[in-house]
């Protein structure tokens, strides 16, 4: 045993049933699933892996859904480890794969197969090739890359730059400075994120809340993407610039909304099922 | 349902792979022009002819793979667990 097990651990888990009693080489001969003779004279004690959650990690799962999640996956660990401790079953020694040949086999087998398929596309679907870029004229379009388009996006809020009557209809600072500070903001939040929320949640359901957040953010990306050639768009679409500008940031708002009622409305079946399949694996007494 | 998803995603990116290389061939008028979805050509010859069918044959392979493998099959399993569930606590 580790030492993190405590004499409040015993008291305060579910007793599952008359395996806790592991005394006896009779109770040990009943519960022992794994077929393996009687021989070792100890009871065969296997130590709590590092798998295990502590006891902080323990008090932080304290509400909710993930509460309830917690509480299954503790049970059931929990009724794992008594099986171990009841039996003698002995862990294995291999943990893993060898390196050579079975990891290498298959990654080899990964890698000629997608080179495979880039050697097809060169040979078959020869990329083109323009002409040599005259550096004496300025072409159209202007635009970075594909996935800077958020942040080209972002220098083109000069709507939103307030022009002050303090200042007598001046603005505090210029649309360009102002776009490089939105820049900064977004990413400011973005990297605050891993601050706020650590994760805990293994599905949306868990927390809507988060996850209707992150869907907001991802539609914004793509907002903010077509607001940056909001030109080709109005060329493409029947859509204006102002109804775009409009769009860019309602868009968010609704993704988000939406994806926040219907994981709070998921919930409900989420918790039923994790019930059913739980109490269909072990009926209750 | 991941075996399921892979079979369904194995058809879209093979199928597709060689759904797209026959209309860069065929059917791309150029670079800057209508790309891959541009009308064939008038007089295929006979090896045209065979892969422009091929590229109608991929097409609705890809079409009728991805729906039977990602909507139909997984459509079909949930009806049946559904049915069976409503047969048990009867």
């Amino acid at each position: 045993m580790s030492g993190k097990r405590t004499d409040t651990d015993d008291s305060t888990e579910p007793r599952t049933d008359d395996i806790s009693e592991p005394e006896g080489s009779e109770a040990r001969r009943a519960v022992r699933t794994d077929g393996g003779s009687d021989t070792r004279s100890d009871g065969g004690i296997v130590p709590q892996d590092d798998q295990a959650p502590t006891w902080s990690e323990r008090k932080q799962r304290t509400q909710g859904l993930s509460r309830l999640t917690y509480e299954y996956f503790e049970r059931s660990r929990r009724e794992d480890e008594d099986l171990r401790r009841a039996s003698d079953y002995v862990e294995r020694d291999v943990l893993a794969f060898p390196t050579w040949p079975h990891e290498m086999i298959r990654n080899l087998a990964i890698t000629s197969f997608f080179i495979g398929a880039m050697f097809f596309l060169a040979a078959a679907v020869p990329p083109h090739l323009p002409g040599p870029a005259n550096a004496n004229s300025t072409p159209a379009v202007i635009l970075p890359d594909w996935y800077l388009y958020w942040s080209f996006g972002l220098l083109k809020l000069t709507p939103l730059n307030p022009e002050l009557a303090l200042l007598g209809g001046e603005k505090l600072v210029s649309d360009r400075v102002y776009g490089v500070v939105a820049n900064l903001v977004v990413v400011s939040i973005i990297a605050m994120v891993p601050f706020l929320n650590k994760g805990a949640a293994r599905r949306p359901v868990e927390e809507p809340g988060w996850a209707a957040l992150g869907v907001g953010g991802v539609v914004f990306a793509f907002t903010i993407a077509a607001l940056a050639v909001k030109n080709l768009i109005a060329a493409t679409f029947p859509i204006g610039n102002h109804e775009l500008f409009d769009v860019t940031f309602l868009l968010p708002l609704v993704a988000a909304f939406l994806a926040y009622a219907v994981l709070k409305t998921m919930r409900e079946g989420y918790m039923f099922e994790l019930n059913r399949r739980y109490f269909r694996l072990r009926p209750p007494k | 349902m991941a075996d399921e998803f892979a079979k369904g995603f194995a058809i879209l990116t093979g199928g597709g792979m060689v759904w797209m290389t026959i209309s860069a061939w065929l059917t791309t008028e150029s670079f800057e022009g209508t790309q891959l979805i541009a009308r064939p050509p008038e007089d295929p010859g006979t090896y045209a002819q065979f892969a422009l069918l091929l590229r109608d044959v991929t097409t609705w392979f890809v079409i009728f793979g991805v729906f039977a493998f990602w909507i139909g099959i997984p459509v079909f399993r949930e009806l049946r667990a559904y049915l069976e569930d409503d047969a048990g606590a009867r």
